[in-house]
């Protein structure tokens, strides 16, 4: 079991009255799924990735991470624990526009205490799998969507995590430039990554071995 | 690590042209002008600190009692120096100078020409005087070069001048005669290196001080009176001043008369006070720098600094809202709060640091501009490594305050808000801590800009107030032989441009310093209860020449060489309580002899603005009519020309030179011109950086409301409408800043003022206009972006992303 949501809770006071993002939330995710997320707009799809990625936190429940209990976790291990695991890519990119492509694959490593040679290493590495060695001293404004995607996914990579959140990442991509990083998506997953998306196409969700649906905040099955 | 942190920084510097530009023109201006017055400060407040024997060098001053009044002199009587030689053991080294003075000289080059030359700075100085001071030796011997009667010691510079010296071979000089007047010779016994600009004695020539008291007998071995000679002590250690203070005043009386004894109190000035203390004043060829006005001058840098200081940190916050997608990216990438501090840290100390490095380049050229366009002083102001401690202050200050706190504020961001770019800062409506550093801003800018406009208005007022005296088109020029003053003004006045000549000791407001002191009494009265006047001398035709009016009796009958009437001012008839018919026919005496009063005057002002109108006696005497005065009628000054041409041929002897009175009258106010000066320039700046600081904040609040406008606009706002929503905030804190800034300019301003007796009220138009000119510039500045953003089109506002 990679991780395992109980009874998630979490919610925002607005005008004096308890607003629901997430209402009883439970979740068993294993190593290898691929799952996909879908619902309406303001549904807490994103809400619950980002919960999942830790970069936000719940108000009630139970969250375990690879067996450890993250809801009684300091901030500080909670941000090694999603530093070394989990990978992110997003629906805008979310490149650096003032790094090259290059510079935007190894801004993770220098987090994490890699030596310049291993770096460098891994760098090219990614360069090569993901065939844009050619682009590597581009700026992102000078790549098309796809191709910053793309960049995107290896970004996630780079550091080999056991899980890859993605939020709509072909949200603003063409249907062609959206198969290819689906297509990519499965062949990672067929790796033995394990891929949670936030999507809004049935299309894309079927790359997936698993549709989660929510609505208001709630599981629906 | 470092690499990638320079190389955002750097990127992001160039894809932010206009804002990197403002940010660091703004605090590059800082930087400079308070390095350039903490250099100015520190040059002022070094004055002869450079001396080896600084610490343990005392002036002997006197304080000098009268019943009325109380003087202070900074000069003593000539035999004083040998008394204290003789009797005080405990005393290192005693020297006294006199001078500096203008002298002409004589001078053979080595082609057999004959030149002539006049010196403005000849000093005369004792065998002590190199052992008091520190003299630079080029050439020569410092133990015997001003033993002779006859020696003379130049600067290098003045050998080259004399000599046409090529190289700088001065021993080749030594030996050589010029002569003084003409007719005594001097023989050149050494060349020294120039003195410092920050010391006191400025000089290009120095003559041996037995040459003075042999031509000044009477002066030079006369303990009453003041003569002009400035006396100079060397301790064994400063810790025996006070006693030694106390043996002096229990020991003049062995050479004072009982009533000087009685009047007379010495006191040991430290060297290093001189320049910044007004009570006594400087030596001639000095000026006084007082040390409230370098006080001022510090608070002045220190606040412009504060004030790009507080810009700086204000812009960089503002646009770290452009930064906060990487924040948000760098921390789920896995980069912790510290990674993100430590990164912005670097990436604001490397801009800092270049900052800091173009001021130094910046106040390189500013101190030059300083050293040759500021008239009123003489300043030689330089870049060393002594001012290093200053940059590493400045820099620290600045390091400190604006590259620690931009970047605690930046890495806090969470990220999630920072990635979808919804950061708030803390409520835009509360009085937060930006809001707070605008207003502390133009508090400051409003301070500069209403006491600029208070200063000028003084200004003015000097200029403007009526002095008793006519001033306009009066030249001046010396007048070597008065056998000779008949001719001179005979000649004068068979010109059409030259209206009326008169002679006298000096125009009606003493100008550069030079007063003719005396004691006045009624001759039944005894010694002790004498009382201080002006005397000058003056002809027939000077009241009539600077429109004087009696108000009692007659004017003079004519010069005599024993003086027999007086024509005294009616602050004069005060201190009898006389009225102004009264007084004539009355008989006073003064130092010089006994006259009865003729005339009475009406008040003139016969001192300079800061200071009250003084008891003043004219004299009908020959003696001292050294200077004429020519009213020129031509407003193109042709007669200028005419009068040089006149001069050297009646006077075929000198070196002419002239002056306008106004001129001279301008100079009195040399301080208040430089305080005047200042505040003007540093009114601009403060007003140039608030305005850049504006414009930076303006273009961030303008992309925070784009959407705001853009709903507004599609809602049917003006432009007027939507131009309102940004300048009424900052009306506001104008306003609030002009609270904060009038009662400090107020309490300042009077403090300032009460140093004149001649001042200006404060009164309410002064703090108006200086804060509307204020909240004018504000709104201009406000107003050139925000109708950029008023007029845009709001779909592009509206659009999400």
């Amino acid at each position: 079991m990679l991780l395992q949501l109980r009874n998630i809770f979490k919610w925002v006071n607005s005008g004096g009255q308890r607003l629901f993002l997430l209402k009883d939330i439970n979740l068993n995710v294993e190593e290898g799924e691929f799952i996909s997320v879908m619902g309406p707009s303001g549904s807490g799809k994103s809400t619950l990735l980002n919960v999942i990625g830790m970069l936000d936190n719940f108000d009630e429940g139970e969250y375990e991470f690879l067996h450890e209990s993250v809801h009684a976790l300091k901030e500080k291990h909670r941000a090694n624990l999603y530093k070394e695991y989990i990978g992110f890519v997003f629906q805008s990119y979310h490149l650096l526009d003032e790094l090259t492509v290059k510079e935007n694959l190894e801004m993770p490593l220098l987090y994490k205490k890699f030596k310049g040679t291993e770096r460098k290493a891994m760098v090219a590495d990614m360069l090569d799998r993901f065939n844009i060695v050619g682009k590597k001293d581009l700026f992102p404004t000078q790549l098309s969507g796809g191709q910053q995607q793309l960049v995107g996914v290896a970004r996630a990579l780079i550091a080999n995590p056991k899980l890859i959140l993605a939020d709509e990442p072909t949200g603003n991509l063409n249907s062609a430039q959206s198969e290819e990083i689906m297509a990519l998506f499965k062949q990672l997953n067929s790796e033995g990554v394990t891929i949670i998306q936030v999507t809004h196409s049935e299309k894309n969700a079927a790359y997936g071995s698993r549709v989660i649906n929510l609505l208001d905040g709630r599981m629906i099955k | 690590m470092l690499r990638n942190y320079f190389k955002i920084a750097w990127r992001n510097l160039l894809k932010n042209k206009s804002s990197s530009f403002i940010n660091i023109m703004g605090l590059t201006i800082g930087i400079s002008t308070c390095m350039v017055i903490l250099i100015f400060v520190r040059y002022e407040s070094t004055f002869d600190a450079h001396h080896s024997n600084a610490e343990k060098t005392y002036r002997i001053v006197q304080r000098y009692s009268l019943p009325e009044e109380t003087l202070y002199w900074n000069t003593t009587a000539y035999p004083l120096a040998e008394a204290l030689r003789n009797d005080f053991p405990e005393i290192d080294v005693v020297t006294q100078i006199s001078g500096p003075v203008s002298r002409v000289f004589q001078v053979e080059d080595n082609f057999g020409n004959v030149k002539r030359f006049e010196e403005s700075q000849v000093l005369f100085v004792d065998a002590q005087y190199p052992k008091t001071f520190d003299v630079h030796w080029l050439a020569g011997d410092l133990n015997s070069a001003l033993s002779g009667i006859n020696s003379v010691v130049l600067t290098a510079e003045l050998a080259k001048k004399f000599f046409g010296l090529e190289k700088e071979n001065y021993n080749s000089i030594l030996g050589r005669t010029i002569f003084l007047q003409s007719k005594d010779p001097f023989t050149v016994t050494g060349v020294v290196a120039s003195p410092p600009g920050n010391s006191d004695h400025q000089y290009t020539m120095l003559i041996p001080y037995e040459f003075f008291k042999i031509n000044n007998e009477y002066f030079s071995s006369n303990w009453s009176g003041n003569y002009q000679g400035t006396t100079f002590v060397v301790l064994r250690s400063a810790k025996i001043k006070e006693a030694l203070e106390k043996k002096i005043a229990g020991w003049k009386k062995k050479y004072l008369n009982p009533e000087d004894d009685k009047r007379i109190a010495y006191a040991l000035q430290p060297l290093k006070e001189i320049h910044n203390e007004t009570l006594y004043g400087n030596s001639p060829g000095g000026y006084i720098m007082p040390a409230n006005i370098l006080n001022t001058a510090l608070i002045v840098a220190l606040f412009i600094l504060l004030i790009a200081i507080i810009n700086f940190v204000n812009l960089l916050t503002a646009q770290s809202n452009s930064r906060s997608k990487e924040v948000g990216i760098r921390k789920v990438m896995g980069g912790g709060r510290f990674n993100l501090i430590v990164q912005f840290i670097f990436e604001n100390s490397l801009i800092i640091i270049g900052i800091l490095a173009l001021s130094v380049f910046i106040v390189r050229i500013l101190l030059n501009f300083l050293n040759t366009n500021l008239s009123v002083i003489d300043l030689q102001l330089e870049l060393g490594w002594s001012h290093v401690g200053i940059l590493l202050f400045i820099g620290g200050l600045t390091l400190a305050l604006a590259a620690v706190y931009p970047a605690l504020v930046v890495s806090a961001f969470k990220p999630i808000q920072a990635l979808r770019n919804s950061i708030r800062f803390s409520g835009t409506n509360r009085f937060n801590l930006r809001k707070s550093l605008v207003t502390f801003q133009f508090a400051v800018v409003q301070l500069f800009v209403i006491a600029a406009i208070v200063l000028a208005m003084q200004m003015n007022h000097f200029r403007e107030t009526d002095l008793g005296f006519s001033s306009d088109a009066v030249v001046i020029t010396e007048t070597p032989e008065f056998e000779k003053l008949e001719v001179y003004r005979e000649r004068l006045l068979g010109n059409s441009g030259i209206n009326k000549v008169a002679f006298g000791s000096g125009p009606p407001m003493a100008v550069n310093g030079i007063q003719l002191g005396t004691n006045y009494r009624l001759p039944e009265q005894p010694e002790e209860e004498v009382m201080m006047a002006e005397m000058k001398i003056a002809d027939i035709h000077y009241l009539d020449f600077y429109d004087m009016e009696l108000v009692a009796g007659r004017n003079f009958l004519g010069n005599k060489e024993a003086f027999d009437e007086f024509i005294v001012n009616e602050t004069l008839l005060k201190s009898y309580g006389w009225n102004a018919e009264e007084a004539i026919g009355k008989k006073i005496q003064i130092n010089e002899g006994q006259a009865t009063i003729v005339g009475v005057v009406k008040d003139f002002n016969n001192n300079s603005l800061q200071n009250e109108i003084s008891p003043c006696i004219l004299l009908n005497w020959t003696y001292y009519q050294s200077n004429a005065f020519i009213k020129i009628s031509d407003a193109n000054h042709l007669s200028l020309g005419v009068i040089k041409n006149i001069w050297e041929q009646t006077f075929n002897n000198s070196i002419y030179d002239y002056q306008f009175l106004e001129d001279s009258i301008e100079k009195e106010y040399a301080v208040e011109n430089l305080v005047f000066t200042g505040f003007g320039i540093f009114s601009i700046l403060a007003i140039s950086i608030g305005c850049l600081g504006l414009f930076g904040l303006m273009s961030f609040m303008i992309s925070k409301k784009a959407k705001e406008i853009g709903i507004r606009k599609v809602l049917g706002a003006t432009l007027f409408e939507n131009l309102s929503l940004f300048t009424k905030e900052y009306i506001g804190l104008v306003a609030l800043a002009f609270l904060v800034a009038a009662p400090l300019v107020y309490y300042f301003m009077n403090q300032w003022l009460e140093g004149f007796t001649y001042r200006i009220e404060l009164s309410f138009w002064m703090f108006l206009s200086g804060g509307f000119v204020t909240l004018i510039i504000a709104i201009l500045t406000c107003s050139f972006q925000s109708i950029k953003a008023a007029l845009a089109n709001p779909i592009y506002a509206l659009k999400e992303e």
